[in-house]
């Protein structure tokens, strides 16, 4: 004859398959180094190539940032190594990290929306939401600043229209950490714009690197802005 | 990790198991609590207490704005007298009319602990081996190891905006202890920050949980006669908050200009 499971027996079957149902997307958190053999960046495909004038003009707005230390943003940020995930234990949030001058990355994965346009001031890492199916994160982009370093591999710029899919998934049993970014911006892509970066998982003890920048420095603005070997 | 521990228990131990009877049942728990026992033991680290999320400071007191609360809550830094002649100075300066400070022309870092005062958020990620602080202000994000390392020997410390620093628990609250500073910074109550200054922290959700205490202790013999401790305390934030961006642009005339006084050189 079946009986019911007395409570304490019932508690501790099931709160085991609980914990494993809150644990069960994989923990990306680390440091992650990009190397040599990190990136497969095909060409990307505009709408109209961009003029001589077009392109000197986001060359200087590029290094213009780099002179004055502004904020360098997505997806200058993840071509640096180490990146850092904090994959929060609660799951509600992701936040990504990078050595050079930008603010981390927030990465909600609480369920919200997309903070409205009408709401939502601009920035140079946007406004990332995420969700997971199965074991990859997909994060989602948009709210994009002209701030910062605007060049994306492959080809285009970052705009106010651009749009940013991601899909993170670890591979060889977590120590490579794969990224697939997408673009998609009607005013720069004829098609989406689409490579991945293939992070090496840091050896343990990693810590986190700042990589200042001092607009005020005579000498570094001199180096930066001149002709070499003039 | 945890969860895929129990399912590896769960599979192990009671698949295709068939329990008939008092001595069956009887193996059921102890089987069942062995299991529970080691998912309790896998599971300690994640007692500790969450201190993610967005974290705020409120003017309780009526301090009118951030600074005022500053003055009116944090009791003033016994500062050696060599500090002290040294603010002096710089007074002095700036009642002539002199600008002292060019951090904000040129869009430098902010030191920590600045964005722990500022009237903007800071979010906090939390992981068992980590903890991150990300401000909105100009700074760098702040990494609190809780791994059990060490800091690195002074011939490997690399000083930086926020120090380095490490962490762990005691009971409910996490003491954080940081050298390796880049100098230059203040502290609420007069105090500095210098290359050999040694911060301790201990944060501890209360309230609840609904505010978070960050007790900071500062030492320094070159700067202060005794410790200098204060505590600060931060609201939750509410939920769906999310994080600003504070830009600067020294290039920007209004930035550099603003901070600048007529026909000072720099």
């Amino acid at each position: 004859m079946n009986k019911p499971l007395p409570l304490p027996l019932f508690t501790l079957l099931v709160c085991p398959a609980l914990l494993s149902a809150q644990s069960k997307s994989p923990d990306l958190s680390g440091y992650w180094e990009l190397r040599f053999d990190s990136r497969n960046v095909p060409p990307a495909s505009l709408i109209v190539p961009a003029t001589a004038a077009e392109r000197a003009a986001q060359v200087k707005h590029d290094a213009d940032a780099i002179r004055w230390c502004h904020f360098f943003g997505v997806p200058y940020m993840m071509a640096w190594s180490p990146v850092e995930i904090v994959q929060n234990t609660n799951g509600k949030e992701i936040a990504i990290t990078s050595p050079v001058r930008t603010p981390a990355r927030h990465i909600y994965t609480d369920g919200r929306p997309h903070v409205s346009a009408e709401t939502f001031d601009p920035t140079s890492t946007g406004n990332s939401i995420g969700h997971w199916e199965g074991e990859t994160l997909v994060v989602d982009t948009i709210g994009f600043s002209e701030e910062g370093i605007l060049a994306i591999p492959g080809g285009g710029t970052r705009t106010a229209t651009s749009h940013l899919i991601e899909r993170f998934r670890l591979l060889n049993g977590g120590q490579r950490l794969s990224v697939i970014f997408t673009w998609e911006d009607p005013k720069v892509y004829a098609t989406p714009h689409t490579y991945e970066f293939r992070y090496y998982r840091a050896p343990p003890g990693t810590e986190a690197r700042e990589f200042d920048c001092n607009a005020s420095d005579a000498e570094r603005a001199k180096f930066l802005t001149s002709i070499p070997g003039k | 990790m945890l969860g895929a521990g129990g399912d590896w228990l769960m599979n192990q131990r009671f698949r295709n198991t068939v329990v008939k009877g008092s001595a069956g049942a009887a193996l059921m728990a102890l089987a069942l609590g062995a299991s529970a026992s080691l998912l309790l033991a896998q599971s300690a680290p994640a007692k500790v207490p969450d201190l993610s999320g967005f974290w705020e400071r409120r003017d309780d007191v009526g301090g009118g704005n951030f600074g005022g609360i500053l003055e009116k809550i944090v009791p003033k830094a016994s500062l050696t007298p060599e500090v002290v002649k040294a603010n002096q100075e710089t007074a002095a300066r700036q009642a002539q009319g002199e600008v002292v400070a060019f951090g904000s022309k040129w869009c430098l870092s902010n030191l920590y602990p600045f964005f722990m005062q500022h009237s903007a958020a800071w979010d906090l990620f939390q992981t068992q081996t980590e903890i991150m602080q990300a401000a909105e202000v100009h700074t760098f994000p702040r990494h609190i190891y809780l791994d059990g390392r060490k800091h690195p020997s002074p011939a490997m410390l690399v000083p930086t905006v926020n120090g380095h620093s490490i962490g762990h628990w005691e009971g409910e609250t996490l003491v954080v202890d940081t050298i390796g500073f880049v100098g230059g910074g203040g502290t609420p109550g007069g105090g500095r920050v210098g290359k050999n200054t040694h911060l301790t922290e201990r944060f501890k959700l209360i309230d609840g949980g609904k505010k978070l205490s960050v007790v900071f202790t500062w030492e320094d013999p070159a700067i202060y006669l005794k410790p200098h401790t204060y505590e600060l305390q931060y609201y939750k934030s509410e939920p769906g908050t999310y994080a600003f961006e504070e830009t600067c642009h020294a290039d920007d005339p209004k930035q550099s200009g603003s901070v600048v006084a007529p026909g000072q050189k720099y």
